[in-house]
């Protein structure tokens, strides 16, 4: 077997180091093969030679442009590495993906400006559908995993919460509470595979977002606000242009941490 | 370092195995030195340059394959693209457009389409470019004639 792998790769070996290949990866366009290694390096060769960098590779050997490389495929996950993320002169991340992406690492409070949760399950608010969840989702789902086309997971994660509402026994018999509870499992459940570790705190924003009834640029506002960000092209409108310089200290830095959940902490009591 | 020694080694055998698969490239490794070849080419056939012989150097960086290798003709050719004192080659591949996935041998048949297909709007030599961009056809190709029967055929007798 080992043999047969080998030999295999003999045949078709790196093109940029002309060995067997070494840890498998792939231009996400052409899915031309090269070492993990070799291809990384390359890359930095290019961005040292571009500024401002630019959000592609040209593939080494087709000059197909990609814009993130497949690595560690082990046959049913595998890994993405972005030519260069968070970038502002990529083609779909703007600010505004930018700062929804930033929100993930702020820990937030039960609810921001004032957006009342429970009154929106109560009140039934919920049977109505809301006109910006889609292209809110949207947005959302591109911060979150650094992809533009997102199209099939957020029509996925939509129909799920149509479906639900529809299906939603009008009567009061079940408490706000169960039916908060329901909605919530059943979005964690449609878009874990796709968010991972951020589905929970994905959900919620879901949640605020829909109680919040507001439209996305409005959402936006209260957010920011409520953060205490000044970022002048979500804000806009009284911010003049010449003012950025003085607002970029003000800008949020995405600080080096993941997520823990708060359980683990707890060990201790 | 290593990884440009190492795939040097990768090409030297790979050029040993494909010998007789390209007639008109012969790629020489210098006896000690991994990173200096020479490459013997054969001027293509229709162009003014056909039954010439022509000898490239190559000095190869140690950031190889990622940087391109050096290549200039050390047999004088008459070509717009071509330093005519220096031998220096005007080639975008050998500098912007460089792709590691690149070989010598590679490199080597990049230069026969070039010796083929001259771009006289981007002259290293001035005078050939001159002729071609005026339409004098003829001119040009007697001059690279000359130049290859003077300097890149076996001398007779």
């Amino acid at each position: 077997m080992d043999q047969k792998e080998e030999s295999s790769s003999i045949f078709d070996p790196c093109p940029i180091c002309l060995s067997p290949i070494n840890q498998e990866s792939y231009l996400d366009q052409c899915f031309h093969k090269f070492c993990y290694s070799c291809i990384l390096q390359w890359i930095k060769v290019v961005a040292s030679k571009h500024s401002p960098r630019e959000p592609f590779i040209k593939c080494p050997l087709c000059k197909t442009k990609s814009s993130s490389i497949i690595y560690g495929y082990d046959g049913s996950s595998f890994q993405q590495h972005l030519i260069y993320e968070n970038s502002e002169n990529s083609i779909f991340f703007t600010k505004a993906h930018k700062y929804r992406l930033q929100c993930y690492y702020i820990e937030l409070g039960n609810s921001i400006g004032n957006i009342n949760i429970s009154r929106y399950w109560k009140s039934n608010k919920y049977l109505q559908p809301n006109q910006w969840l889609y292209n809110w989702v949207r947005r959302e789902i591109q911060a979150l995993i650094q992809e533009k086309d997102v199209d099939i997971i957020v029509h996925h994660i939509i129909g799920v919460i149509d479906s639900w509402r529809r299906n939603e026994p009008k009567g009061s018999k079940i408490s706000a509470e169960l039916k908060q509870e329901g909605f919530k499992r059943m979005v964690v459940d449609a878009a874990k595979p796709f968010l991972r570790g951020r589905v929970d705190r994905f959900v919620n924003e879901v949640e605020m977002f829909l109680a919040s009834g507001l439209n996305i640029e409005a959402y936006d506002k209260v957010y920011v606000k409520h953060l205490g960000w000044k970022i002048p092209e979500i804000v806009g409108d009284d911010i003049d242009d010449d003012d950025d310089e003085e607002h970029v200290d003000c800008n949020p830095v995405i600080p080096l941490l993941s997520f823990s959940d708060d359980d683990e902490l707890d060990e201790t009591s | 370092m290593q990884a440009s020694r190492a795939r040097l080694f990768k090409e030297y055998k790979e050029v040993q195995r494909e010998k007789v698969a390209d007639p008109d490239i012969q790629l020489v490794c210098d006896d000690s030195n991994i990173f200096k070849w020479t490459a013997l080419i054969k001027g293509p056939s229709e162009t003014p340059y056909e039954g010439g012989v022509f000898q490239l150097a190559f000095s190869v960086p140690e950031q190889y394959p990622l940087q391109p290798p050096q290549v200039r003709f050390l047999t004088k050719i008459f070509h717009p693209n071509v330093h005519f004192k220096t031998g220096e080659i005007c080639l975008d591949i050998l500098k912007n457009a460089w792709s590691p996935a690149w070989t010598l041998q590679s490199v080597c048949r990049a230069i026969i389409a070039l010796m083929a297909h001259p771009e006289p709007d981007s002259p290293l030599n001035c005078d050939s470019g001159n002729l071609l961009r005026s339409g004098d056809v003829r001119g040009f190709q007697s001059m690279a004639k000359m130049y290859t029967r003077l300097a890149a055929m076996p001398k007779k007798g």
